[in-house]
């Protein structure tokens, strides 16, 4: 029974926070959770199958930009227009996915690389239904969540929705088998595994996740910029989620709250903070591979064994 | 036609020769250490950076300033490969995942230093126009693709004949078995690193003053590179001068027929379709059962 006391009390106190804090606080919060959704998907994909994708926050731009054009330009109603975008990221992954996967290792990272730009200069340079680099304005909010303190519900069911895929993904066989196929791939696939149609499925899902981020934060945002989805943000995902434990569940919900909140509590500018955690970012592949949420385990279990 | 086609091929030798420096790095320290450096984008656009400092405040020599920011670039490269990548030897994701690091961690530390805008870089060698036939260029179009070919063939020179170059190539084959007949494989590395970094500087400091110096003027030469080194055959060094070239050209002539917003692309297509039509590259260097 305590195992579930403290997730549930931290659930009632992000649910009631609109009550307890100001407007600041729910608007990092709001920001956290958006960068959270599309980790959860980044997680799956680089932390429990060992994918490393450099282009990840494209098909976040996928889901975005379906979302802009359905809502703004097909006048489609927000909850269809939104499922519609999940479901295009996800097809997106799946196909490029199928391409993608058909290399190992570095070819895999500079496939996907390669990709993730295409598709920003897609984004960038097709006026006609992106708007291009001035961005496409005029993204409605859904009609029950138009303020702040609403958004920032919808924001953390969001999130939470992500969290729940990927707590039952990981703990099902469909996790194991990823898992197995991160481990050793030849043994997995000597077993029976079938690898290539596993791990097509986990980019898609991974895709689809991150258009769902996508799709909420250029509602949040009211527009959807090109800059929001270029190399530089799929390399903040692949930072968010090694720095805060990559194969862990929680991991991608620490990396966010560092990421986000860490720099608003400090008050940096914004490149120092970049700095900062570029710089985290190498001292965390050497010194403790297991990202933020391995530390806190580690300490966790040196306490528990001081205690008895 | 024939007029314009030549202007964009020039052009494009350039560019090319440009990602050339970029990719003749990169395909060494691959080769020797079998690190793929995401940052060499990032060391590529520092050199145009530290050019740009030694030209404006303290040598008023840009040939110079482009020799000094080669020798600084080449110790930032020593302790990269000093404290991140050796380190992490032998496990490749988490030598990605810092170089993407260093990307975030020099690029902002750039914009912290000398502010996000274009830097100007004054050169005479800009403003100097040759003629080539019925065509104009700046001299500084064709002195980078003089400096490329000069350095290329250096390159050669020293890997073939060297005994450090020998060493390179001798430990690029089969690291084991250059240590076991007695070559220092980390000074190699060592010596790869900093030659390589170096070449990316020459890079950044020769492209400074034609397209400003700027935070992300690494990252377009970094992926071209790839590119090229990709099209050459992972691993190849004659395959890199080739790709490079090549993708240079590819993409200025490709001008003339599309949207030059879609230039990139090109690129990055050519790649894809490459990798998947023929992963071993034009040269068919096939490196320790990749791909």
């Amino acid at each position: 029974m305590t195992r579930f006391a403290a997730p549930a009390a931290l659930l009632a106190v992000l649910y009631f926070a609109p009550a307890l804090s100001g407007p600041y606080l729910l608007h990092v919060l709001v920001l956290c959770y958006l960068y959270a959704i599309p980790a959860v998907g980044l997680n799956l994909m680089l932390g429990y199958t060992g994918l490393v994708s450099l282009g990840h926050i494209a098909f976040a731009g996928i889901g975005g930009y379906t979302a802009a054009v359905l809502m703004v330009d097909a006048r489609l109603g927000y909850w269809s227009a939104l499922a519609v975008a999940v479901a295009a990221a996800g097809a997106a992954g799946a196909a490029i996915g199928l391409v993608c996967l058909r290399f190992r290792s570095h070819f895999f990272m500079i496939v996907t690389l390669a990709f993730g730009l295409m598709l920003y200069s897609v984004m960038n340079n097709w006026d006609d239904v992106t708007r291009g680099a001035a961005g496409f304005p005029g993204i409605p909010r859904p009609p029950a969540f138009t303020t702040l303190e609403s958004f920032y519900r919808l924001a953390l069911t969001g999130a939470l929705a992500a969290f729940a895929v990927q707590w039952l993904v990981v703990r099902s066989d469909f996790g194991r088998i990823l898992i197995a196929l991160r481990q050793d791939e030849r043994l997995a696939e000597a077993k029976g595994v079938n690898a290539t149609l596993y791990k097509t499925a986990v980019f898609a899902l991974g895709s689809a996740l991150a258009g769902l981020g996508g799709a909420l934060q250029v509602s949040f945002l009211r527009v959807a910029a090109p800059a929001s989805f270029n190399l530089a943000e799929s390399i903040n995902a692949v930072l968010i989620v090694i720095v805060g434990g990559a194969g862990s569940l929680a991991g991608p919900a620490l990396g966010a709250l560092l990421f986000v909140g860490l720099p608003e509590y400090l008050r940096v500018a914004a490149e120092w903070r970049l700095v900062v955690f570029g710089a985290l970012l190498v001292l965390i592949t050497l010194f403790a591979p297991r990202g933020i949420a391995g530390v806190i385990d580690d300490g966790w279990r040196r306490l528990a064994r001081r205690g008895r | 036609m024939a007029q314009a086609l030549l202007e964009q091929v020039i052009n494009g030798l350039m560019t090319g020769s440009v990602y050339v420096l970029v990719a003749l790095g990169m395909v060494l320290i691959y080769g020797v250490m079998h690190v793929l450096n995401f940052a060499h984008g990032v060391l590529f656009m520092l050199g145009g950076y530290v050019c740009h400092f030694f030209f404006t405040r303290v040598t008023g020599s840009y040939v110079l300033s482009l020799l000094l920011s080669m020798v600084v670039l080449a110790l930032v490269g020593l302790a990269v490969e000093r404290g991140v990548f050796r380190p992490l030897q032998g496990n490749l994701r988490n030598q990605v995942i810092a170089s993407l690091g260093l990307i975030l961690a020099i690029e902002n530390l750039v914009v912290a230093l000398w502010g996000p805008n274009a830097l100007q870089l004054r050169v005479a060698s800009t403003e100097t126009l040759v003629a080539l036939g019925e065509l104009r260029f700046p001299a500084h179009h064709l002195m980078i693709i003089g400096i490329t070919a000069v350095c290329v063939a250096l390159m050669f020179g020293f890997l073939k004949w060297s005994k450090l170059g020998t060493a390179i190539r001798a430990t690029s084959q089969d690291r084991n078995a250059a240590m076991v007949v007695g070559i220092p494989v980390e000074k190699v590395d060592m010596a790869t690193f900093c030659l390589g970094t170096a070449l990316a500087a020459l890079g950044g400091a020769l492209v400074g003053p034609l397209f400003l110096v700027f935070p992300q003027m690494g990252d377009a030469p970094m992926v071209k590179g790839l590119a090229g080194i990709l099209l050459g055959g992972m691993g190849s060094v004659p395959g890199a001068v080739v790709g490079g070239l090549i993708i240079g050209v590819t993409e200025s002539v490709s001008t003339l027929f599309l949207p030059t917003d879609y230039r990139d692309s090109v690129a990055f297509a050519v790649m894809v379709l490459i990798l998947l039509g023929r992963p071993q590259g034009l040269f068919g260097v096939r490196v320790r059962g990749e791909a």
